[in-house]
């Protein structure tokens, strides 16, 4: 088995304008994907689930600060503070971001795009990465036309695709997806999800999408993890935790979402998503939990759940300790 | 924002009817400010010739027709470059103005040919650190260099030629050294006329002079192209496709040239079109009183002098017609290479 | 809430600044010497232009105690000449900036909220006076008024107001379309309301700040206009005036012998220049978030 990537108690924050102090938008994560996974990071807006992802592609913003480490098929790419990116965007990780509209620069063609990102990676030539693009361009269902064009001639599911096949097209093993339907039209959202779930299956690419979506993650990924306030509160098989929701928040999100061939009633989710500006351990989905009880000012452990395969939650209801 | 084709098309239509405007303006000027306008026309002539040459203004301006056919008539001369003779200089107005443009605008080609590059490189170079010493050393020096009245610098620079080498920049070459050398004027341009003559002596002469005055003339420019292209180049390092980009493994050097520099080009050529239409004045200002060049500024300041009516007057519309078509050329290639516009 | 209230605590926010300490020194400096030049002045009638007579020996002085900057062609004493100049610069830079500042304040508004022909006539006319320069327009009142103020301000303003329109255009046009502005007009607010509330309040930051650093600008355009003779009569105090008589009258060498003459107008320009850039610099800074973060060039 290999680790595609590592955190170990990885800790990332944007410090202020004035230096004065941190946000920490992950806040002692540890997780593991292996090669080969389709994983997702599902979380509401601040959860960190992005910042994470920028982590693991390598595009922290400078004001980024960050504690613990990060691997990425073994190699040390985050230790402490100091971050060693080279060789690996690209190369091991690829990215898919948010936004298809401003993510392609304006001032060169689709062709330029893949020719100036397999010459740095990869060394082709024009000639080289031109038939790498159209083989690319094959697989996420785009002709070969749209190699001439300017993306502002393009559609917005077609620059998805486009960012989806140049992401493809240096053969990294890990793509992070941050939401990438997000900014599209509903009726693309499946078929931008099935071609990412079909590229994991048939090329072995390590697919991490980003998403607030749960009923994405079903169509798409074998695991997930539930981000809340920069901690992981609940992961395992998509299927478990779907099936078998432990964590309050986690039932939550299912409940207020629809999900395919499951008949139910929805319920909005209460609350507002939490800031956490000190760094005290307190169970995070505290002022939000129905079923909070006196213990849930300390940090919960991530436990394992009964006897399902790689299933963790971190609640002090199930845990044991019921009473207080 | 790009400029899109229509908006080009409504500039040129505008441009017109301002040149139209300007002109028609300068006529009623000449008509209906105190004085009679053949007097004005001819200079205020004195002496025995005087009424012969009144006589002659009043046919050249039609002043027997109606006004509008006596407009009609002054936009076809001013477009056909027939303004008649010169009282100062007694040769055709077009010539004064052309040899006007020729000398200001070497002068002004010479100073942006180094300072926009200058510019850019310092803007580029300072947003790619910014923050740093460096950074912050240009932006000081910027900020003061912006401030100085330009007449003021090339006064001081002028000032420090002369007492470190004994040389005095002043005039356009050397006129003792052009005549021993048979140097010939074609073009206008002296450096380029020099250099296709093979004249090298005199080519080193002109450079000299040209140099003290293109210096001052730059510092504006500089700082314009400087400040605007860090503003440029630091939002742009901002943008999603250049974190995109990074995330897809493109190196340093390939994100600033390809991606960064290709996205700043089009707003610094608009400002660096700006900004040389400002600088026209700078020069008129400088090179006369300042460097002793001939030029646009000599010839306004000896037409008011010796109230050589029609020089003024063809200066101020050429003066215009000039302005606009370098804003509106600046608009043409901008639009020319932004791919978002199509042609 | 008056429009100008924000604008105070953007000057509040900055006060700290080392640079915007130094323009606010420099501009309130220049400020009171343009109030008080003429009673410290050591000869104020000198300097306002009138030349000493009978005293023929005290052209062209070096600097010394009795003439701190030395005296000029006509024997007048440059110090009084030139601090006493210090009132036209104000005179000029305020009032080239703040006509242009209203009417392209009003005309740029007008032509983002009121749309349609209004709108199609004022962005002409716009762009018909950016596409003037000024030195023709000095040039055009040269031929016909007696020299002046009047002949600096109104070029300078015939052709600067165009700038500011364009840019309360632009600010304007992005606010009109706003919900709050369509739901201000549904509520039955007046028109003359919602403009001065919610469209100039909001956009009137950047253009004062604009407004501030342009007072430099207008300073240094006014200078060259009177430098080149087409503004204020001879003997007038006013820096370009000055040095206008200290290169032309003394010819081409003059500032190789008498670089007095010509270093301390130009100085002054500099220097006020430099204050109205410093006060609105770290102002302009403020008002772009975006560039205020910790940077360094990280992939």
């Amino acid at each position: 088995m290999v680790l595609a990537v590592r955190a170990g108690g990885i800790s990332i924050g944007y410090i202020d304008e004035e230096e004065e102090y941190i946000v920490w938008a992950v806040r002692g994560v540890d997780l593991a994907i292996e090669e080969g996974d389709a994983f997702c990071l599902v979380g509401e807006s601040g959860s960190g689930k992005t910042t994470f992802a920028s982590a693991i592609a390598g595009i922290l913003p400078p004001h980024a600060v960050t504690r613990g480490k990060l691997y990425i098929f073994d190699r040390l790419a985050i230790d402490e503070s100091t971050w060693n990116f080279n060789g690996l965007r690209g190369r091991v990780v690829s990215y898919i971001p948010q936004n298809p509209g401003t993510s392609l620069s304006p001032f060169l063609t689709v062709e330029d795009h893949f020719y100036y990102v397999l010459r740095d990676t990869l060394r082709y030539d024009r000639e080289k990465s031109r038939k790498a693009a159209m083989e690319a361009l094959l697989k996420v269902g785009l002709d070969r036309g749209v190699l001439e064009d300017y993306p502002h001639e393009l559609s917005g599911g077609m620059q998805q695709r486009v960012l989806i096949a140049i992401a493809l097209a240096s053969n990294a093993k890990i793509i992070v997806a941050d939401e990438p339907t997000s900014a599209i039209d509903a009726n693309l959202r499946a078929s931008v999800l099935q071609l990412l779930g079909r590229l994991n299956r048939e090329y072995r690419v390590t697919l991490l999408l980003v998403t607030h979506d749960l009923a994405s993650t079903s169509i798409v990924c074998n695991r997930l993890a539930v981000m809340l306030a920069g901690k992981i509160v609940e992961t395992g098989r998509t299927i478990s935790v779907l099936r078998n929701p432990q964590h309050p928040y986690t039932k939550m999100l299912l409940d207020c979402v629809p999900l395919l061939g499951v008949k139910k009633p929805l319920k909005p989710l209460p609350g507002e998503p939490i800031q956490v500006v000190e760094d005290k351990a307190i169970c995070p989905f505290r002022e939000r939990c129905p079923r909070a009880i006196d213990k849930c000012v300390e940090e919960p452990p991530l436990k394992p759940v009964g006897d399902e395969e790689n299933h963790y939650v971190k609640c002090w209801r199930l845990t044991g300790v019921e009473s207080g | 924002m790009p400029v899109s084709l229509n908006y080009i098309f409504k500039r040129i239509i505008l441009s017109i009817l301002v040149v139209i405007g300007v002109i028609v303006f300068s006529y009623i000027l000449l008509l209906y400010t105190p004085g009679d306008p053949a007097v004005k026309w001819a200079g205020n002539p004195r002496g025995p010739e005087a009424r012969k040459a009144i006589e002659m203004a009043r046919r050249e301006l039609g002043l027997d027709q109606p006004i509008h056919v006596q407009i009609a008539q002054f936009i076809y001369h001013v477009f056909t470059g027939n303004l008649g003779l010169s009282i100062a200089y007694k040769v055709p107005v077009s010539q004064v103005i052309t040899s006007g443009f020729t000398a200001t605008l070497e002068l002004l080609v010479f100073a942006y040919l180094l300072a926009v590059p200058l510019g850019l490189w310092l803007g580029i170079y300072s947003a790619l650190r910014r923050g740093s010493r460096f950074d912050s050393f240009i932006q000081s020096l910027s900020v003061v260099l912006a401030s100085m009245p330009t007449f003021w610098l090339g006064a001081i620079i002028a000032l420090i030629s002369y007492s470190t080498t004994g040389f005095l920049p002043y005039g356009r070459v050397s006129y003792k050294l052009a005549a021993s050398t048979g140097f010939n004027p074609i073009t206008g341009f002296y450096l380029l006329d020099a250099l296709i003559q093979g004249n090298y002596a005199v080519f080193l002469d002109a450079l000299l002079r040209i140099i003290p005055p293109a210096l001052a003339i730059s510092v504006y420019p500089i700082g314009v192209v400087a400040r605007v292209s860090r503003t440029l180049v630091a939002e742009a390092l901002l943008e999603d496709y250049v974190r995109t980009a990074v995330a897809w493994g493109v190196r340093r050097n390939t994100i600033i040239k390809h991606f960064v520099l290709k996205s700043i080009i089009p707003p610094v050529i608009q400002i660096s079109g700006l900004a040389f239409v400002y600088s026209i004045v700078d020069a008129m200002v400088v090179e006369s009183l300042v460097f002793g060049r001939e030029g646009l500024g000599s010839i306004l300041l000896d037409s008011l002098h010796k109230a050589d009516f029609r020089v003024t007057i063809a200066l101020a519309i050429y003066l215009t017609i000039f302005y606009i078509l370098v804003n509106t050329i600046v608009d043409i290639i901008q639009a020319s290479i932004d791919p978002r516009v199509k042609i | 809430m008056p429009p100008s209230l924000p604008f105070i605590r953007l000057v509040h926010r900055n006060l700290r600044k080392y640079r915007f300490k130094i323009g606010l020194s420099i501009t309130i400096a220049i400020l009171v010497l343009s109030l008080i030049s003429q009673y410290i002045a050591p000869y104020p009638r000198e300097g306002l232009g009138y030349v000493p007579v009978g005293e023929e020996n005290r052209r062209l002085l070096h600097p010394s105690p009795q003439h701190l900057f030395g005296t000029d062609t006509l024997g007048r004493d440059l110090f009084s000449r030139v601090i006493m100049a210090s009132r036209s610069a104000i005179i000029q830079a305020f009032s080239v900036v703040f006509l242009s500042l209203i009417i392209g304040l009003i005309v740029g508004v007008l032509a983002a909220y009121f749309k349609g022909l209004v709108e199609l006539v004022l962005n002409y006319l716009t762009e018909l006076f950016m596409a003037i320069p000024s030195i023709v327009i000095a040039l055009f009142f040269r031929l016909t008024l007696e020299a002046g103020f009047h002949v600096v301000i109104i070029s300078l303003v015939t052709t600067w107001w165009a700038w500011y329109a364009r840019i309360t255009y632009v600010y304007a046009k992005g606010v009109v379309e706003l919900d709050y502005v369509v739901l201000a007009k549904l509520s039955g607010l007046s028109s003359a309301k919602i403009i001065m509330r919610h469209v100039v309040g909001v956009i009137i930051q950047p253009i004062l700040v604009q407004a501030i650093s342009d007072l430099g600008s207008a300073l240094l355009e006014a200078s060259g206009i009177n430098f080149m003779g087409l503004g204020l009569p001879p003997g007038y105090p006013d820096w370009g005036v000055i040095l206008y008589e200290g290169i032309s009258e003394m010819g081409i060498m003059a500032f190789t012998r008498t670089p007095w003459l010509v270093f301390y107008p130009g100085l002054f320009i500099l220097l006020t220049t430099l204050g109205f850039t410093l006060l609105a610099d770290p102002l302009r800074e403020d008002l772009d978030p975006r560039l205020r973060r910790r940077w360094k060039l990280w992939f």
